[in-house]
Parts: C-alpha cells; structure tokens; sequence
C-alpha cells in the first residue's frame, strides 16, 4: 500500500461511526463499558473503533467484572469429560461446566475474560499466570480449574478496591516496574503475596539462619531479588520492580538511578 | 514553538498507559472479546528433513469438538516466493503448508481447529506424520563449512590495504569469538485472533509493524491490502520476533475462511523455539594490529553464520568495526551457510549485540597486549568522521561517555593485573566496552483530532505505531503535550491499527524519533492551519481552545509528516554508549555475579528519562542474559532443539540482576531530525557482554570467547599467556 495520508484505510477511521455499523464484538465492549443508546453515540463520535479495546480496558474496573462475563457470548461448547466448578474470583462466583483438563489459567481467561492474568509459557517456569490462591501466590497454569471449587481466587483484576488501586499497582506505576506490562500482573500477584510472606517469616533459598526465623521480616534486596525470581521480566524491568516492592515492604522510597552528566562533567571529559 | 510544560518531552513522568498494564486491563492479541472464537493448535514436523508420505487424522476427527484438520492435502493454495533463497524482510509473505516437503525440525506441517483450547491440543497428538526422512540434514554448524556462500555484493567490504595495515603493527591480537543461537521470548506468547470474513480480514496479532503485517498477509492470500485490518493495541514485548508475520497468523485465517468463524491461535513456548525467528549462531574471527602507542593500523571482522534453506537473513556483525575506530585498514566479510533450521531474523541489535562482543571482547585484548588502559585506547582511535560511509558524524560523543562513565564507576580503582584485586574467595574484576547503534528514521504519518469540550479542548493521536514496551503511548503523548501546549491528561494516544495512518512501527530503533516528529508535524499543522484561517502570525501565542473558538469550531482534525532531512543523508547517525561492569567471580567453583554497571548513553533528546531508563537497563539485562546464560541448543543427530523451555534456555532472573547506574548525556542531535531524538531501544544491549567478559579477564586472567560464559567453561579455561596468578 502505498504510504499517502489519502489513502483509503486512513479515511476510515474518520468516519463517525453509529452502533448500527458496529460489529458484534465490539458491541460487546461497548456493552461491557456500560455505554448504551446516546452516551454510545456520544463516545462513538470522539473515538474510532479501532481502538476500543484500549478505551474499554481504561473503563473496565473490577466492578464490571459481571457485567463483563454476562456479556460473553455463551458458547454451545461441546465438552469432553465436563464438570461443573464454582469458582470464587475476585469475591464473585461464577458456577461454569469445563473441560475437566481446563486450567485456572484458561478459564479465567477463555471462560470469565479476566484476561488480566497471563499465559506466558503454560508450564510454570514464567510467573505471568501467578494469581492468589486462599492467600498464597499460585500459578495458575499449574492449577486445574476444577480443583478450585470453595477456594478464594484473587486475581490482578482484583486487586484494585473501590476503584482505588492496590498500593503495590501505585508502586509499579511510579517505579516504572514494567516496560511491555505482559509480566506485569504476575509480577504484582506475586509482590503482594510476597508482602504477607515476609510479615509471616516464610524462609527463602537466602535466608541466612534458618534456625531463627522471626515474623516481620524485612526483606533485603537480595531476599526481595531472589524471592520475585519466579517472574520472569524479558523486557528487564528488574531493579525498578525491586525499587516498587521495597516502597510498599518497608517505605524505603529509592528511585531508580539515572541522572544527566552536567555541563561540566562534559566539559571536562572533552578537555581530558 | 518553544514552551514546554510539566509533562511536555523530557519528562520523566509515569507511563500513560500504567494503570491498564498493572490493573490487567490492556488487552494484548488473544484478548479481545471475540465472539463464537475457536481454538487453532499447529502440528510442528519430527524430523529435520524428508517428506511427509502419509497422514492419518482419524483418530483426531473422532476428537468431539473438532471441527478441521488441516494439512498441505487440503490447505489453500497461497503465494509462494518469487525467487530462490529470498532476503526476508519485516513485510515478507508467509505461506505455510504447501507441500509434504520438511525443511526444519518443527516446521508447520498441519493445523487443528476445535470448539476448545483442550480439545485442540489433544486432536493436534492425535494426528499422525509417516515421513521418509533424508537420513542427511544440515545440522552441524562445524561440519556445514563446505556449504557456505557469500549473501551479496555487500557482504564484504574493504577499505585501505588491510595485510599492509597488519604488517605495520607493533602488536596484532587474531582471535575467534562464537556467539550461540538465542532466542527472543517475548513474556507475551505471539498470538492472534484472526477472522476472515466474506473477503475481509480481521486480525488481532502481537506483532511490531502492524503495516507490514496487513502486506504480508494480502501477499499470502493476494488479496487487497485495503481489505486486511490488524490490531495490535499492546505487545508483550518483541525484541525482534514480533517484527515479520508468522505463520499461525496465516494458519488460523485460513481455517477461518474454511470454517467461517474466529480462529484464536497461540505459538506455544515450546513452539517459540522453531516458529518464531531467532539470533543466528556467529563464528567471528577478528584481527587487530596496533603501533606500540596504541594507533590502531587494521581491523578485519569476519563472521561465519547460518540461515535457513529457504530463505537469507544475516546479522550484520561486522557492521560495528566499519565505523566505530579510526582505524584505515579495514576488512569485513560476511557468509552464510543453509541449514535445515527456521529462518533467523533480527534480535534486538542485530549485529551490534553480538558484532560488539567481538569488536569489544578484541580490543580489551589489545589493550592488555599494549599495556594500555583500556578506555584512553578506545579514546585514543576515536573518530568524528563516519570512515565507512565516509560521512561526518551527526553526532559523536563516546569520548565523553567513556569518560563521564569511567569517573561515575571509579575506574581510577581498576588493577590492571588481573586476579589482584580479591575478596576472601572472590575474584574481583573491572571491565569496560564502548557501544554505537545506528539510528534510523524512517517517514512516518500521523492524525491529531482536537475536541473543544467546556473550555478544554480534548486531544485524540491517532498512527499505526506499536508500543512494545518501550513507551511509545508515553512519548507521543508528550510530544503532543508540549507542542500543543495542554495537559497530558487532556490527550489520548490510539495506537496499533492498521487503518490509522502509517508508521514504521516498532524496530531498529527508529519508532522513537519516527513517531514524535511525526506526531510533531500533525500538531504544528493543526495550530498553523488555525491560525492561517484567522490570520493570526504563528508567532502570536494562542492558547489551543481560544485558537478553536476564534475559528469558530468546536472540532478540527490535522494530519503530518515527518521524514529524513537532506542533512540525515549527508550524515552518519548513530547513538553512542560506553558499560562498565563489576563482576565477582568465585575462585574455586568459577560462578560469578555481576555486582553493579554503569552506563553512558548519548541518544540525542532523552523524551523521557523514566521509560529511556527502562530501555536502557532491559538491554543490559539482555545482554547479561548474553554472558550469563540464553543458548539455544540443537541436538547433534536430529536437528531439534533441546533447549525447548525456560527451564533448558535460560534468561535472566531478578536475582542475577544488579544495581545498574545510568547517565544520560545531555544533547539534541537537530541533524538527525527536527526533535533531535536518536534510538535508545538497543543501544543498552550493545557492547554489554564484553563489558562483562572483560571483567570477567580482568577478575581472573581468562579469556572467554564463547557465550554465554557458564562457570564450567570458566573453570576449564587456561590463564592468558602472560598472566601472572
């Protein structure tokens, strides 16, 4: 195609759409987004829908979570070995019939479009799928979703109270603990699991004496690098993920080490 | 216009898209809301080369749910490549399942759709391959010598006399440095959505270039590009991998078109191996030579490296020695050899991560040789001028990055004997290496909407640009900021839909500058058009809603272009860098633990120090991942890859990282572009594995020249003739 602003597809998206036009899935987002009648035409005519997914990620909160999983489409899926879960996610129950091989991970967000938590290599070595599980920080592609039945699941989406994120989430968001966001979510399940961990003196592979174990840990750098090494980060958002979780673990507010040479510091290394 | 506000370019303000990424609501390919989707599985062959001379699919037909199995017996005739061995480029068709032919281990060779993610995978088991294996695949990089052949024209080059140069030197240092094939592993899994629907196609795809992807995909089908549409809101993460169309994306079109519904299809991580592209392996002999007082007299970079059967793409890793040192002696070649493995194609730095190691790793070995310091030697051959493309810099400020960044390390603390400075049972050692990125700027379009709601006026940034993770919705969103003077909470960035306006997407470094000058240009469109209207000089300043309500509107739209200057072409622009890396080596067991970096980098305008910041230290994370760990091994008889997970290939973990203190120079490069901004997504990971093999030589008075450096091959290692431990 050549690359004229004129060209056909560009002009597509100056056109205002009307509901009418709207395919079904985004209809669907807009649904979710709790936009009908005329405050749909409304945001139809700022946005082309090409973007609704980012629009309608900024307005889904926990709250919608319902509205959400109302909204998908009930698939007549045909089942092999089906069984029947009710799964507590994020203080809703939701009661499905599965495939008794479906993962947590996957029916989070195959069946209840809380895609928030990731699949990132399906066998546990990755930590994106990393949800909370009565408490403790679980990988949710290890876990059968029908094993889940009564027990409390807390997911990424979940987090967030009131619409109020989670310190943890502020923390990450400050620190820059993310470059891509794929790990993100894992990451943070994971921190903020973490924090009771240490507020329960869990050991770890570097805990020094573990013999004298106390409550209330404060975590060293070291603890906290070697305690998140579950999450991988490929874009390499390390050191500030370590910077987000010691802000929330202990108010050690560092950050992250950067700065601009002055002018004579390059004045000297020029004349050197 | 020269106003900036808080969170106009040079910033370091939050990520504007933060709070969708850490409240798990930015929706990446597989993620959309798609309704009546299925699931696609892809059947990867078993052998390295042969053919397929049977298929049986009925025990996976008998799989409930099921609902096509598809293979090259019944797969839609698709565009084949015109030529023979075709250079692969980011555009690239993708056919897939044309024939019972088997190039490569894990190569497609079918596709199972299903109502569910389980039931597909299981059916995918199911289907059963008879081949008729060619018992000879090209597998062994040593023994496939024979087989290489020059790629082009432009493989070698030469300048001055290269065995004059040598034979004019005081000391010469000829070593051979092998890099392995790594992988990329984005976090995201590539995957699609794609729907094809009465000719019209629809695709949710991670990918880098969403352009680029949509003419693949028409190139494949041969269909009108007009009539493909991809979305790629957010990607987790590329590096490269993400930067062609892969060939799920066309395996679950074209089940769709057969079946008539969505097909979601998503490579897995063991998948990613052999379906997704790589870094090829490199052998890279270099020669220096040297006068006693450090002139250098020649340098010759010769790299060795594979591509696939079917198709050409070699790193340019001898790119970095045409113009990093004044040297007038030059040689550089380049070969490749077929081999029955997938196609390679770029890694983050093709060329300079794995071209600088060798560079880099050498001229710390001439150092030594010269007894000279290792960053006044690298100072005292640094140029101005461009010696390859024989163009003057645009700008060049390494001497200070390698100054600035020697004072922040505390090199004045280095011993220069290595093993002499210890702790207990750690060796301690210093290391240093010097890093240029080209920095390109391609033309890019891009929209700017203006609403006037209530006295503000709302702004709306629309271009196919990607954010991969590496701050494009930020930095857009600050240059609108500061060129139509509002707040950024005012602003809204739509990125990653093919039908916006055009982009180079993201890659090579070039989004950065690319998408801001673009973005640059719609907004002093947009405010000179206005002012044009009301004859209103464009000196006068006017605030954005007053400059709508003189005009009398409530909405106003503007486009802008941005493109290579005639200066960019008279000139040679890079970035520049330098690492310095403290790394403890244990004595007895040979483990080591890189301590603390530093890096110097001078990328033009720094847009914003925060999200620069993270590009910066992900590419030393990578290029620690270099040293440390990532290979991709091919098992000897076979051809398969038996590191197949992340529990064989190993990338770096939070705990192998260390402190790493960044400077940025403060400088705009207005040659390069308008806004003065240079790439800054691979320069981090350049040069970063020498730094750390130099410290690993200094610590220890070993040198290593295969990466990565595990401790058994550390252990194994003689001392360097001349070292005295």
């Amino acid at each position: 195609m050549p690359k004229s602003i004129f060209m056909k597809k560009s002009d597509k998206s100056q056109q205002v759409n009307t509901p009418d036009e709207l395919t079904a899935d985004e209809n669907i987002i807009l649904d979710a987004m709790g936009l009908s009648a005329s405050s749909r035409r409304k945001f139809l005519r700022q946005v082309s829908t090409g973007s609704l997914g980012i629009y309608a990620s900024s307005f889904f909160s926990s709250e919608v979570f319902a509205q959400t999983v109302q909204d998908l489409p009930e698939q007549a899926q045909i089942l092999l070995n089906e069984i029947k879960v009710n799964l507590r996610v994020n203080n809703m129950v939701k009661p499905l019939a599965i495939d008794s091989r479906m993962s947590l991970l996957d029916a989070l967000r195959e069946r209840l479009a809380l895609t928030g938590t990731k699949k990132g290599c399906d066998h546990g070595q990755c930590g994106a799928c990393t949800v909370i599980i009565d408490g403790k920080r679980k990988l949710s592609c290890l876990t059968l979703a029908a094993t889940c039945e009564g027990k409390e699941i807390t997911t990424v989406e979940g987090l967030a109270k009131n619409g109020e994120m989670h310190d943890m989430q502020k923390a990450f968001v400050k620190h820059d603990g993310f470059q891509c966001g794929y790990c993100t979510p894992g990451q943070i399940c994971s921190s903020v699991a973490l924090l009771e961990e240490a507020k329960n003196g869990e050991a770890s592979y570097v805990t020094e004496d573990l013999k004298n174990i106390k409550s209330g840990l404060k975590l060293s750098e070291e603890e906290i690098r070697e305690r998140m090494s579950g999450n991988i980060c490929r874009c390499g958002a390390y050191n500030n993920i370590v910077q987000a979780f010691k802000e929330v673990h202990s108010g050690d507010d560092v950050m992250p080490t950067w700065e601009f040479a002055t002018a004579e510091q390059m004045k000297k290394a020029k004349n050197a | 216009m020269k106003t900036s506000n808080e969170s106009g370019v040079g910033n370091a303000i939050n990520r504007v898209e933060g709070h969708l990424k850490v409240m798990g609501k930015a929706k990446y390919a597989s993620e959309f809301p798609v309704p009546n989707k299925v699931y696609g599985q892809g059947i990867n062959s078993t052998i390295a080369k042969g053919e397929i001379i049977g298929i049986d699919t009925s025990a996976a037909e008998k799989v409930k749910g099921v609902l096509k199995i598809i293979t090259y017996k019944n797969a839609e005739k698709l565009k084949g490549y015109d030529q023979e061995m075709p250079f692969i480029s980011t555009d690239t068709i993708a056919p897939v399942l044309q024939s019972n032919k088997v190039h490569y281990f894990g190569e497609y060779v079918g596709f199972v759709v299903a109502e569910t993610f389980e039931q597909a995978q299981y059916a995918a088991r199911l289907v059963k391959f008879e081949y008729k294996e060619d018992p000879k695949p090209t597998i062994n990089f040593d023994k496939s010598r024979n087989k290489a052949f020059k790629p082009s024209e432009k493989s070698d080059y030469s300048r001055g006399d290269f065995k004059k140069g040598m034979s004019e030197a005081d000391e010469v240092v000829t070593q051979t440095y092998n890099t392995p094939i790594e992988h990329h592993h984005p976090m995201e899994l590539h995957a699609t959505i794609a729907s094809w629907n009465n000719g019209k196609v629809l695709v949710y795809a991670s990918q880098q270039i969403v352009e680029d992807a949509s003419i693949a995909i028409s190139g494949t089908f041969q269909i009108p590009n007009e009539d493909v549409r991809v979305i790629a809101a957010f990607v987790g993460g590329g590096f490269g991998s993400k930067l062609n169309l892969d060939r799920h994306v066309i395996m679950a079109l074209m089940a769709s078109k057969m079946i008539g519904k969505p097909v979601q299809a998503t490579v897995t991580r063991h998948q990613m191996f052999t379906n997704t592209n790589m870094r090829q392996q490199n052998e890279q002999i270099m020669s220096i030579g040297a006068k006693r007082d450090g002139t250098l007299t020649a340098l010759s970079h010769e790299t060795l490296s594979h591509t696939s059967i079917k198709e050409i793409f070699q790193e340019p890793c001898g790119m970095v020695s045409k113009m990093l040192y004044n040297v007038p002696n030059n040689l550089v070649t380049a070969r490749l050899m077929p081999m029955n493995l997938q196609a390679p194609f770029a890694m983050r730095a093709p060329g300079e991560a794995t071209g600088s190691f060798a560079l880099e790793s050498a001229m710390d070995e001439m150092a030594w040789k010269l007894k000279m310091d290792p960053v006044e030697f690298r100072v005292k051959n640094d140029t101005q001028h461009d010696l390859h493309a024989n163009k003057p810099f645009s700008s060049r400020l390494l001497v200070e990055c390698l100054r600035i960044g020697a004072d922040k390390f505390g090199w004045e603390n280095r011993k220069s004997e290595p093993g002499t400075n210890k702790n207990g049972n750690w060796l301690i050692g210093y290391g240093v290496s010097a890093a240029s990125r080209n920095s390109p700027y391609k033309k890019t379009y891009a929209k700017v909407i203006l609403k006037l709601e209530k006295d503000k006026v709302n702004v709306t940034i629309q271009m196919d640009a990607t954010d991969i993770g590496t701050g494009s919705y930020t930095i857009i969103a600050q240059t609108a900021s500061e060129y139509l003077r509002i707040p950024i909470d005012q602003i809204t960035v739509e990125l990653g839909d093919s039908d916006f306006p055009p982009t180079p997407g993201s890659g090579g470094s070039w989004g950065a500058a690319s998408f801001c000058n673009g973005v640059q240009s719609a907004c002093e469109n947009a405010v000179s058009k206005l002012k044009k209207n009301r004859n209103i000089k464009n000196s006068e300043e006017v605030a954005l809603a007053d400059l709508l309500k003189r005009n009398q509107l409530t909405s106003f739209e503007a486009e802008g272009m941005a493109e290579p200057s005639d200066a960019f072409s008279k000139h040679s622009v890079f970035s520049f860098g330098a690492n310095f890396a403290e790394v403890w080596v244990d004595k007895d067991t040979g483990m080591y633990k890189i301590k603390r970096m530093v890096n110097v980098a001078s990328a033009g305008k720094i847009l914003n120090p925060k999200t620069a910041y993270g590009q910066i230290i992900g590419g030393i994370t990578m290029g620690a991942g270099m040293v440390i760990a990532e290979q991709s091994k091919i098992e000897p008889n076979f051809g398969n890859f038996i590191t197949r997970s992340f529990a064989d290939y190993h990338v770096p973990v939070n705990l192998d990282m260390a402190n790493v203190d960044v400077i940025f120079l403060p400088e705009e490069d207005k040659i390069a572009n308008k806004m003065g901004i240079k790439g800054i997504g691979e320069l981090g990971i350049t040069s970063v594995a020498a730094s750390i093999a130099n410290a690993i030589f200094n610590a220890t008075g070993k040198r290593m020249r295969d990466l990565p450096i595990t401790p058994e091959k550390l252990i194994e290692a003689g001392l360097e003739p001349g070292v005295k431990i």
